[in-house]
């Protein structure tokens, strides 16, 4: 469909932003060839077995609680006529504007055994030591992935419930004749035909929690991340730290591809969605239970958090916090921004070759350019200098020869990198998002526009585009608020005297005066609920 | 095809042309330390000198970034929490020599290195805390594995540069062997696993969750200008360990000049500044920690906490043991 | 003998909008009733009121099974759509997309034992010449595959009753009318009861032993296809199922008898068999005469009073649509159908009267 000249060229972009995105992979699994042997011994010898335990109990237990939090609350509100359903709906996704390391602070120190909450039943109960009752150990494996699901489970409850609401009410209504009840045609029918969705978004929140250092450390477990910046950090051996990092994402990777191998085969799209159906009408002791269950979800997820954060900006803000705070809210935006508007562009080329582009390897582009999101922001970060570091090299070599003055670090030293990596991190969003946007628009309309004369490109302008304005919109969001969120990567990458509101709260957290950040801490929260605002209002009024 | 390809090494130009510009009367630093500790003495540096600081802050990765640099690396001084991470830029080959009579002057033989590439500001010492409801107590390190403590000490993660450094002089003095045994016995003393920051350890004191702790000593000057902390900090005593016999562990806070350092003379003159009676007392007063120069006093409060006998074990050697300290802290299992 | 399903005086409501009233039915066993009606008629509602998908607003439907057990559906005892041993085929199939053909056609059979289930799907894969398909998954197959796939489906819990939601609407145009008679001798075969829905007036000649045709949420007449063709009870169902042309006439009282008069010829009050008055609209009455291309015919001498204004072509001759030249009085027409094994031309102007007897005349409103 792509004739002639742009073909060629499309081609050529398609491969170059996937390469590019690519590189920093490449150059981290060949950091790795070097990795002594001694090391792994040790480490293998003495704490990696546990570690790679801690990491694979994480991942279930996370995937789990998503799984129990979301996949219900996705039924509650897609299924059933539950109170208050229509604000639920959006509430239940407000988790996803909190930064997970925020969260985890605020739990540890909540339910810590010197948090307020302990304290005051100490002195309600005239209790002397942790001798004298119980209470649950947030800082264990357990309180990691009840709280990193708290934040995390709205990628299940958002994926599902889209999936239930789209799917084809014919196949529940054949389902029911042959003899199932409302219940059994819910597992055996609505449930089933969603896990395409509940496969997605499951596989989504384990690849966040793997790759996840900044969390886990609040709550003192140590998994294949901390074996990587120990090794890195500690050992100083960065090639071992790569070989780690590699058989993370491997690891990750191997999710990813057998979740798509189990259900090949099958296919799952629903060919018409069917808006007119019933939803079932709950008994009161059901809307009850139901109705706790969403609103415990909202609160802990959302309210409690950001109650904790009010109560801090009360007692501590003043003026002069918010004027600092416009200037680093503002390399946080501009940030964002760019990534955003970088990772959606790059999306649209690669889904667009993709779809219409003739070559039996088209679909290749796509799939290496989201690998990224398996990677820690850190690891990343070390493997964007070594990518670019040699880079801005050459570059200045040539500068010099050629008679100029030396340009400096204009790629690893800049916000270049940074917003590069962010790309890298996040590109896997933005495809997914435009991919499910281009997979809604008939094939047919690829072939139209030639019908009548209209070459290619301006045809993908007129017709492909505006077709996917929503799901341009959705993408752009979706990075934009990952960006805004995302720390480890900045950290290190950061040019001179540059602040964003995560590396503040960050440090401030480190220090353990997060009162002085709780404002930055807000004002990411708010960007974070631009996206779910706009979203939920898109689904309105479509 | 020559014309697309040149704009972009024109604009690269421009922009180098427009960076190197601004790099004039400046000096950059990667530091390891927060910025709100140092930038006080940042500004009152830039008031008298007029060079402006730049900063980057990173706990994690400057050696290798400062690597992947290499000669074309804009810093120029370096900042670090830590003996080990001066020895590992050392290593690494990204330092050079720096050398002023102000420097000879200002830093004693045992805070520098032989050949002048780096130089300590602060000394830190990683203190006992205990609980006033103990009483005064004289502790050793050793202690800390004893059983009548079991379940009664708190610590944040042994693989925390400043504990790390501890393991490490403990090794100088007792052998690995010795070490390890020492590290599974604290472990099983522990009352709960390795976590939050020193301070944490001494709000858990404070709430009866545990008696004993391992903290820096600054910790505590903070934690007693601080409204909410200072309950927890009036909760224990500081303790200076192994007072009778080899005398507290100490580590360094320290600054080193980058090797391929572009603005050498503003660093030279930030670095003499550093080390400056001012500074140092600046120090003293704001952070709470021991100035290397000698005859500017430690702050009234840190005073307060009485004197001291430090270990003389030389820097080098407890840099030397890093390595061997963590291989011990993985085989205890020391943070699972 | 009892009927199989009995409805009664069946409505629904759907907010506060009637979509069915009135709606009575019976079947006997074995009958296949054809639903016909234009779009938006109800018949699709009223073949989810029956399944139990749609909530009836009053009446009732008795179902008598083979096992001499009756139920009962009424507004106070709804029935939940599982216990009603009724079976669907729906439109685009519906078939599971994650469940192989075997699983798909065992969904409903989960009461056997397995072995049982084994053997019941190996008997409907025969039934239905699916027996190498058992493992491919629907998207694996042709849209004829997946039609006999869905029939097997709900023929397997041996359904008393088997609603089909205009079954034959996918498959193309040549296999249709041979898909259609196999399938009726199958549910023959079976003595299977089945109603079925389509907007196309053929299938229910080749497919149904009985024809209702629906209107605005009313069933209007219903009946052996042969009947309903020959008396259409109203101007709706004649004109659904487009038994002739229509032409406007007017009466006129003569001396002795009252005069049919139209623009192309009288005819007199003994050539009208029935007159099907239809009393809703009173006010302006318009009587149009239902004309069937063979009451047409040519006649030379006179002044002409049509123009062609369409031709087409069948195996029997060509097809002519004509309209009348004075379009401007009050019993102007146009496509009035006519045969005719010679060739005109486009605006040829030809003159033509009325023969035969046994009209019908009807009234519709304007």
């Amino acid at each position: 469909m792509l004739a002639g000249n742009k073909n060629t060229s499309w081609k050529f972009f398609s491969w170059f932003f996937a390469l590019a995105l690519m590189s920093p992979i490449v150059v981290m699994l060949l950091g790795s060839i070097n990795a002594s042997s001694d090391l792994f011994s040790h480490l293998w010898a003495t704490v990696l077995p546990e570690y790679i335990r801690n990491t694979l109990v994480l991942g279930v237990l996370v995937a789990l609680l998503s799984f129990c939090f979301g996949v219900p609350a996705a039924a509650l509100i897609s299924q059933t006529n539950i109170v208050m359903g229509k604000q639920l709906r959006w509430l239940l996704m407000l988790p996803l504007a909190m930064p997970a390391y925020l969260v985890a602070y605020l739990y540890t120190d909540l339910f810590d055994y010197a948090g307020p909450v302990q304290r005051l039943l100490r002195a309600w109960f005239d209790w002397q030591s942790p001798n004298d009752y119980y209470f649950f150990d947030i800082r264990t494996i357990g309180g990691a992935a009840v709280v990193i699901a708290l934040v995390m489970f709205p990628y299940v409850y958002m994926l599902t419930r889209t999936a239930f609401e789209q799917q084809d009410r014919n196949l529940l209504r054949a389902s029911r004749l042959l003899g199932c009840t409302e219940r059994q045609s819910f597992y055996q029918m609505t449930l089933p035909l969603a896990r395409p969705a509940i496969a997605v978004s499951l596989a989504l929140v384990t690849m966040e929690t793997l790759a996840d250092f900044a969390t886990v450390q609040y709550f003192a477990v140590s998994t294949l991340t901390t074996a990587i910046y120990d090794t890195w950090l500690g050992y100083s051996d960065f090639a071992a730290a790569n070989a780690l990092a590699s058989v993370l994402m491997l690891f990750i990777l191997f999710i990813v591809i057998a979740e798509q191998r189990a259900r090949a085969g099958q296919r799952h799209q629903s060919s018409r969605p069917n808006t007119q159906h019933q939803r079932k009408q709950l008994s009161i002791a059901q809307q009850i239970i139901g109705s706790i269950f969403c609103w415990f979800l909202v609160f802990a997820g959302f309210l409690l958090p950001v109650i904790l954060l009010l109560v801090m900006v009360i007692n501590y803000a003043d003026y002069p916090q918010f004027i600092a705070l416009i200037a680093t809210g503002k390399n946080s935006i501009e940030i964002a921004i760019y990534t955003a508007t970088i990772a959606t562009v790059i999306a649209l080329i690669l889904a667009l070759f993709q779809r219409l582009h003739q070559s039996r390897s088209r679909m290749i582009p796509v799939q290496i350019s989201g690998f990224g999101y398996a990677i820690p922001g850190t690891v990343l970060a070390m493997a964007m200098l070594a990518t670019f570091g040699p880079l801005d090299h050459v570059i200045n070599d040539v500068a010099k020869a050629l008679g100029f003055t030396a340009p400096g670090l204009i790629l690893s030293g800049t916000v270049f990198a940074i917003v590069f990596a962010y790309i890298v991190r996040f590109s896997a969003i933005a495809n997914g998002t435009i991919n499910a946007g281009i997979s809604q628009i008939p094939k047919s309309l690829d072939l139209a526009p030639a019908s009548l004369g209209v070459k290619t490109l301006p045809a993908i302008f007129r017709v492909h585009l505006p077709l996917l304005k929503s799901s341009i919109l959705v993408a752009w969001l979706l990075v934009f608020v990952e960006a805004m969120k995302e720390l480890p990567a900045v950290l290190l990458l950061r040019p001179f005297n540059f602040e964003t509101l995560s590396t503040q709260i960050y440090q401030l957290i480190s220090d353990e005066r997060l009162e002085q950040g709780a404002l930055g801490a807000i004002l990411i929260v708010l960007f974070g609920l631009l996206p779910i605002i706009i979203l939920n209002r898109q689904k309105d009024n479509p | 095809m020559n014309k697309i390809w040149f704009s972009p090494l024109v604009l690269i130009a421009l922009l180098g042309a427009s960076l190197n510009v601004a790099a004039t009367d400046e000096v950059n630093v990667y530091s390891y330390r927060q910025p709100f500790l140092v930038e006080p003495l940042f500004n009152e540096f830039t008031k008298a000198s007029g060079i402006k600081v730049n900063v980057v802050f990173a706990k994690k990765g400057m050696a290798e970034r400062l690597t992947r640099e290499g000669e074309y690396s804009p810093a120029d001084i370096l900042l670090t929490t830590d003996i080990s991470r001066l020895i590992e830029l050392k290593a690494k080959g990204l330092l050079q020599p720096a050398q002023s009579t102000e420097l000879s002057v200002a830093i004693p033989a045992q805070f520098k290195a032989a050949d002048d590439t780096w130089y300590a500001l602060t000394t830190r010492v990683r203190n006992i805390y205990s609980a006033k409801r103990l009483g005064k107590i004289d502790f050793n390190y050793e202690d800390l594995a004893d059983e009548k403590y079991q379940g009664r000490i708190c610590t944040r993660s042994g693989k925390h540069p400043y504990n790390v450094a501890l393991v490490a002089s403990m090794i100088a003095e007792h052998g690995k062997a010795d070490t390890l045994t020492w590290l599974q016995k604290v472990k099983a003393n522990l009352a709960r696993k390795p976590q939050g920051s020193d301070r944490a350890q001494v709000q858990a004191i404070h709430q009866n969750l545990c008696d004993i702790s391992l903290g820096n000593s600054y910790y505590f000057g903070n934690m007693l200008k601080d409204e909410k902390q200072k309950l927890w900090a009036d909760a224990v005593y500081i303790n200076f360990p192994n007072q009778n016999n080899r005398g507290a562990h100490v580590n360094i806070s320290g600054m080193a000049m980058a090797k391929y350092a572009p603005n050498k003379v503003n660093a030279l003159a930030l670095m003499n500044f550093l080390v400056s009676a001012p500074a140092q007392k600046m120090y003293a007063e704001t952070n709470m920690e021991y100035p290397v120069r000698p005859g500017v006093k430690p702050s009234k409060l840190v005073a307060a906490w009485g004197q001291f006998k430090a270990d003389d074990l030389s820097l080098e050697t407890i840099a030397k043991h890093r390595k061997a300290a963590l291989i011990l802290l993985d085989k205890a299992k020391f943070d699972l | 003998m009892k009927p199989l399903i009995h409805i009664e005086n069946l409505a629904v409501e759907l907010q506060a909008k009637v979509i069915l009233t009135q709606v009575d039915l019976s079947l006997a066993k074995g009958e296949i009733l054809g639903l016909v009606g234009p779009s938006g008629c109800g018949k699709t509602t009223l073949l989810n009121t029956l399944a139990g998908f749609v909530e009836q607003s009053a009446g009732t439907i008795e179902i008598n099974t083979s096992n001499q057990q009756q139920i009962k559906i009424s507004t106070a005892d709804m029935l939940p759509a599982e216990q009603r041993n009724i079976g669907m085929i729906f439109q685009d199939y519906a078939l599971f997309p994650h469940l192989s053909v075997n699983e798909n056609i065992c969904f409903g059979l989960k009461k056997l034992t397995k072995t049982e289930q084994k053997k019941r799907c190996e008997e409907l894969l025969t039934l239905l010449e699916l027996t190498e398909f058992g493992q491919r998954y629907p998207h694996q197959l042709s849209g004829g595959q997946q039609q006999r796939v869905a029939i097997a489906r709900a023929l397997a819990p041996q359904p008393s009753l088997l609603l089909l939601d205009e079954p034959f609407s996918n498959i193309d145009a040549r296999l249709r009318n041979e898909l259609m008679i196999e399938i009726r001798q199958l549910l023959k075969r079976l003595g299977m009861t089945a109603i079925f829905v389509t907007h196309n007036k053929d299938e229910v000649f080749t497919f149904a032993d009985k024809i209702a045709v629906m209107h605005q949420g009313q069933v209007l007449q219903i009946g052996s296809p042969a009947n309903v063709c020959q008396q259409p009870n109203s101007w709706q169902v004649a004109d659904f199922l487009q038994l002739g042309s229509w032409l406007p006439v007017a009466l006129v009282a003569g001396v002795n008898h009252t005069q049919v008069t139209s623009s192309i010829g009288q005819l007199a009050a003994s050539a009208i068999a029935n007159v099907l008055v239809d009393n809703k609209h009173d006010s302006t009455v318009n009587y149009q005469l239902l004309v069937k291309p063979n009451n047409i015919d040519l006649c030379q001498q006179q002044v002409c009073n049509v123009l062609v204004e369409h031709i087409g072509v069948t195996e029997q001759g060509y097809h002519y649509l004509l309209s009348s030249i004075e379009q401007n009085s009050a019993l102007a027409f146009s496509h009035l159908s006519f045969y005719s094994q010679e060739l005109f031309a486009l605006g040829d102007k030809l003159a033509i009267k009325l023969k035969g007897e046994h009209f019908n005349l009807y009234t519709r409103s304007t």
